[in-house]
């Protein structure tokens, strides 16, 4: 049992990196190659932090920090910033789970937020502190926005296509054993 | 419960914490490097990029195809908005067509203002339209000058714009100008730039027709109309306005002269006619009013003698 355990969470860990693939390679399209004032959801962003409070042993430090840093190499931002403020997101998150196991989606919800809008935040404080040239705020108020609307979205497709539940009493912890 | 957790992370808690640890300071480092030393790492995210975005490239092409396949088929789901904006479009271009006609015409008036002699033989004599003929199917004005200031049968009038009519009844003080567009007016013209010659016939109506073209394949809409001077009814070359086509598909000239505000009319003095008083004989122009005067060396004799 406790091997089939870990396949399983080999194959969930292998499923977040092909879905992050996947977006990247969404955004890579050429599809837009005008400037354009609007911006969609971080969705790789909506679905590490889904992932990370509802089954942290899919989404190790590692392959968040992985993705990360893949993302912002690719997408010509400053490397390293935006993958440490979302790793240290994600730790923190990871950090309330037993808190937020008891609690209601709306709480998680409000607890996402505020570590969303704290990310941005130190993100932006970091670059505008070393003058990097950043994307405009209105462009990134809106991303964190959109993202915070889509994030029930993904936390349902989670739940229901990917089998992304919150550990209930009876399931196995990463070690396999009952919680 | 909490409790075998917590011992659970006795162990593996520190670990955690120092990897996790060691992965910020790995990629706060890694952005301070590049903060430093940013063509470095510039390179090396070429190389990634480099490395990445080809192992990509077997499906972009295929999916950018399918998305702007998909995009095309929306299109045509938004043609009739497309639709609706080209026609808001086209008002706005109209918009701007009419402001440069305006300007055109503002043009012709300052030219007009500066006093451009295009033939030394044309002075002209401004009057002010003092009535209109009073009635529908007479176009015709009232000017306030007349044979007291020299008007003569069969002059031209203008506005700063374009001919508008032909002097036809000169009283002492007031002169009626027949405009191009009475049923009585007929105006022989030149069509540029074919060059073609026709008339224009007035019929009562803001557009006069145009008949007798010569070749009608050779003018289109927008052509301009110009007096020919044929027959000498007018001097050559005045404007009148521009060739348009009907929707029946008949030459019209939709006039240049401003026939909503006729204010100012000039009337140019043209001796050049002839007068077909003597049908067998040779029609010659006749001679200039001022050729020089045979008695002149005797007076200037005077002159130098007084």
């Amino acid at each position: 049992m406790a091997e089939r355990f870990i396949q399983r969470y080999w194959l969930m860990r292998a499923l977040y990196l092909i879905l992050c693939i996947v977006l990247i390679f969404m955004h890579l399209l050429p599809l837009d190659t005008q400037p354009s004032n609007w911006t969609g959801p971080d969705l790789v962003l909506a679905i590490t932090f889904v992932w990370v409070l509802r089954r942290p042993e899919y989404v190790p430090v590692l392959l968040i920090a992985l993705v990360a840093l893949g993302m912002d190499l690719l997408f010509q931002r400053p490397p390293g910033l935006w993958a440490a403020c979302v790793v240290m997101g994600a730790e923190t998150l990871r950090n309330r789970v037993p808190t937020l196991r008891d609690l209601s989606f709306a709480a998680e919800w409000a607890s996402v937020a505020s570590t969303m809008v704290l990310i941005t935040l130190a993100y932006r404080l970091v670059l505008s502190v070393l003058m990097v040239d950043q994307a405009p705020l209105g462009l990134s108020l809106m991303q964190l926005l959109f993202t915070l609307m889509v994030y029930p979205v993904v936390a349902f497709a989670s739940g229901t296509l990917m089998g992304v539940r919150r550990a209930t009493p009876g399931d196995l912890d990463a070690n396999g054993r009952r919680i | 419960m909490a409790k075998d957790r917590g011992q659970g992370d006795d162990y593996t808690g520190p670990l955690k914490r120092l990897l996790l640890g060691v992965v910020v300071l790995c990629l706060l480092g890694l952005f301070l490097v590049w903060r430093i030393d940013s063509p470095r790492v510039e390179r090396f995210r070429a190389q990634v990029v480099d490395r990445v975005v080809p192992s990509f490239d077997w499906a972009m092409a295929p999916v950018t195809g399918a998305v702007n396949i998909l995009r095309d088929f929306q299109s045509y789901q938004r043609m009739y908005h497309q639709n609706q904006e080209l026609r808001r479009e086209l008002q706005q271009m109209k918009a701007w067509k009419e402001a440069a006609l305006q300007l055109e015409q503002e043009n012709a008036r300052l030219l007009d203002l500066n006093n451009v002699q295009l033939d030394p033989r044309l002075t002209y004599v401004t009057g002010v339209v003092m009535a209109d003929s009073g009635s529908p199917f007479r176009q015709s004005v009232l000017i306030n000058v007349g044979a007291r200031d020299g008007i003569m049968d069969g002059w031209a009038a203008m506005d700063g714009l374009g001919l508008v009519g032909r002097i036809s009844g000169v009283g002492r003080n007031t002169a009626r100008v027949i405009l191009l567009t009475d049923t009585s007016s007929r105006v022989p013209v030149t069509i540029q730039p074919s060059g073609q010659q026709a008339l224009l016939i007035g019929d009562n109506s803001a557009a006069p027709p145009i008949d007798f073209i010569e070749n009608p394949d050779q003018v289109r809409p927008g052509d301009r109309i110009m007096t020919s001077g044929d027959g000498g009814v007018f001097p050559a070359g005045l404007l009148i306005g521009q060739l348009a086509e009907d929707p029946g598909g008949r030459m019209r000239v939709r006039i240049a002269a401003d026939y909503e505000r006729l204010e100012f009319l000039r009337v140019l003095r043209s001796y050049g006619h002839e007068d077909l008083n003597d049908p067998g004989h040779l029609i010659a122009p006749m001679l200039l009013p001022d050729e020089p005067d045979p008695d002149t060396p005797d007076t200037a004799e005077a002159a130098s003698n007084g």
